[in-house]
């Protein structure tokens, strides 16, 4: 076992090969309070298969963003339970969230967030150091990651000396450092043109797959829903229970 | 380990070398007010620097090393039979006045002291020689007084009494801060010094007379058998000697640099500058740390989604505030200890940095920078990982 620290957390779940990775039940946000209170989510029920490829649809505003949030546990919700790889995480610590996250998550995001200080391989190398893979073992294994985005030359490179696409790749394979069992990404194509951004997809799919890795992805991009394995629509904080004809015409 | 503190450091070099540029400034001002106390209560018990006694006996009047009562030269005898004394030797300081030029006058401190003793010995002496002070009239003074005396070097005169002076010898770096310039010289000249009236000199002076019993001197110096116990003999000297108190050279040094730090207030003057440059150092540490810090929100935001503890993030903050210490403090330092060389040659004034100083300041420096990072980590532990997700 190349990760034995992830082992405290692992033995609290009940069910290793549970079939939903993850499970939201009657999930509620609702921000500010009083007259400010707005209901973001209102009673979100989903389960998603163990190793499918996910993807959340829906209009800019319709809580996506919100929803990915609580089941990565970032968030708290204000109401419903979530459980994650059979451990429900609703009412844990921060800290205790925090490991959890740090063990079984990776997070791919919209505008890349990288270290703009550090090369590829030492933003990976960094995501490595945070699940106490130290020295030359995760000098090792940044470039080996940086290799399977197809990175391998570009690791000496900052941020700034890389295409959107590149970068994207460089989030890909920090996300993937410590072999988490969940991969959220917030429009990680957003930022790139239909065809990077389609490329990108299926690289991360292909690695998804080879690792068994469920993927929740929020995506405004209808292209890339043939990569998918489910799709589900959020509108005004609900789950539709059908594609909306605005997308189906487009698929 | 990847250093994120360190890189993130030396991404903005304008505004790291605005951070180093304030902690330099900040370990300058605290190292120079602090060696400037240090070189103060050093240079106020200066004479005792001059001395290997172990007893200093004087008046039972005394109130610190400037400012006791004559005593009879028969206790340097009476103090030689004291059981437990192995040397004795006497010493006269006393104020008067030089006179140089067409009626100039300054205030000088004269040294009446056995050119010959073991005792006391200003040292460097970089011109002429102690035994030439036997000479009637004879005396050093220091390069530094030079200036203020109007002396351009050996052979010299200028009056001091009735008496012509002749400069057969110089010191170097033997100046007081709290004291007029020092005027060296054998216990017989000094006393013919102090005694004669302030007058035209007479020419052909007589040779100073030998001491007697009753003359005046102010100290009489004693070294301690090996092994001594020098409180027990402290305590014989003052019942053997009448009207005197005894003090080892220690507690005379003690008494001496209370006196003046409290007397002139310098702790407080000087302790305040050194508050001023940790207040100003810690306002620009933490500013730049926390705009760091602002700058790469977005980044610490992602460490956090990502699940590190806020441990993880404190301690690149605080390794990042320790980096800014660690070279703030190595060319400040190094600029206090090039200031205090030039000082004490162009300016006389000595700052003393000492390797207590040195560590302090250091110490000081780390807890600065550390302190001024409690802004940034509060900004960060306020911090909502949830912002990772907001687009832009
Ligand atoms: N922290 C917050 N405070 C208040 N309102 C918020 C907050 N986050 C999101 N919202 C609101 O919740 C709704 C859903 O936001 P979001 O989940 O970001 O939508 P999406 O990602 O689908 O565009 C929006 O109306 C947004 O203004
Ligand atoms: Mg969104």
């Amino acid at each position: 076992m190349p990760f034995p620290f992830m082992t405290d957390i692992q033995t609290d779940i009940a069910a290793p090969n549970v079939q939903y990775a993850i499970s939201a039940e009657r999930v509620e946000m609702v921000f500010g309070s009083g007259d400010q209170a707005f209901k973001a989510l209102k009673g979100i029920d989903l389960k998603i298969l163990t190793g499918d490829i996910q993807l959340l649809m829906g209009p800019s505003g319709s809580g996506k963003t919100t929803l990915l949030s609580i089941l990565g546990g970032i968030l708290t919700p204000s109401g419903g339970s979530v459980s994650l790889l059979g451990q429900e995480i609703t009412g844990l610590s921060r800290p205790k969230l925090a490991k959890f996250r740090l063990n079984h998550i990776g997070f791919i995001f919209q505008g890349f967030n990288l270290f703009p200080a550090l090369t590829a391989a030492e933003n990976v190398e960094a995501a490595l150091n945070l699940k106490r893979v130290y020295g030359r073992e995760a000098r090792q294994e940044a470039w080996r990651l940086l290799e399977q985005v197809g990175l391998a030359d570009k690791g000496d490179n900052l941020p700034q000396d890389l295409s959107g696409g590149q970068k994207q790749r460089v989030a890909i394979a920090r996300s993937l450092a410590g072999k988490p069992r969940l991969l959220l990404a917030d429009e990680p194509t957003a930022a790139l043109d239909s065809q990077r951004g389609r490329i990108i997809i299926e690289l991360l799919r292909k690695l998804a797959k080879e690792e068994c890795c469920t993927v929740l992805m929020v995506t405004h991009d209808p292209r890339i829903i043939d990569l998918a394995d489910r799709v589900v629509y959020v509108e005004d904080g609900m789950i539709l229970p059908e594609a909306p004809s605005s997308f189906t015409h487009l698929v | 380990m990847v250093s994120i503190a360190r890189k993130n450091l030396f991404q903005d070099l304008p505004r790291f070398i605005v951070a180093q540029a304030g902690i330099m400034f900040a370990v300058g001002l605290v190292t120079i007010q602090m060696g400037l106390l240090n070189g103060f209560t050093r240079s106020s018990s200066l004479l005792t620097d001059s001395s290997t006694a172990d007893i200093w006996v004087a008046s039972q009047e005394l109130r610190y090393l400037d400012l006791t009562l004559p005593i009879p030269y028969e206790r340097l005898e009476q103090a030689r039979n004291v059981n437990g004394v192995e040397q004795a030797e006497a010493l006269i300081t006393q104020g008067s006045v030089w006179r140089y030029g067409i009626s100039q006058i300054a205030p000088i401190r004269i040294v009446g002291f056995d050119p010959e003793g073991e005792l006391f010995q200003p040292e460097p002496l970089i011109e002429g020689s102690w035994a030439e002070l036997n000479n009637p009239y004879a005396i050093a003074i220091d390069r530094l007084d030079l200036t203020t005396l109007d002396v351009t070097g050996l052979g010299d005169t200028s009056e001091i009494g009735s008496f012509r002076t002749d400069v057969v010898a110089i010191t170097s770096g033997i100046r007081s801060i709290v004291s007029s310039p020092f005027v060296f010289t054998s216990l017989n000249n000094a006393t013919a010094f102090l005694n004669s009236p302030v007058a035209a000199p007479v020419s052909d002076p007589p040779v100073p007379p030998e001491l007697q019993p009753e003359s005046l001197i102010t100290f009489v110096l004693v070294k301690a058998r090996p092994d001594e116990n020098l409180q027990q003999l402290k305590r014989r000297l003052e019942v053997a000697l009448p009207d005197v108190m005894a003090l080892t050279q220690d507690e005379l040094a003690d008494l001496t640099q209370d006196y003046w730090r409290q007397s002139t207030g310098v702790g407080f003057i000087l302790g305040l500058g050194a508050v001023v440059g940790i207040i100003v150092g810690t306002v620009v540490v933490g500013q730049i740390l926390y705009s760091s810090v602002s700058d790469h929100l977005r980044e610490f935001g992602t460490l956090k989604a990502m699940g590190s503890s806020d441990w993880f993030i404190y301690r690149i903050i605080l390794e990042q505030a320790l980096w800014m210490a660690v070279l703030g403090y190595l060319p400040g330092m190094a600029l206090c200890l090039g200031v205090g060389a030039w000082t004490l040659e162009a300016q006389a004034v000595q700052i003393l940095i000492g390797p207590t100083t040195a560590v302090g300041v250091f110490v000081v420096t780390v807890a600065m920078c550390s302190g001024a990072a409690v802004f940034a980590i509060q900004k960060v532990t306020r911090l909502d990982p949830a912002v990772v997700f907001k687009s832009s």
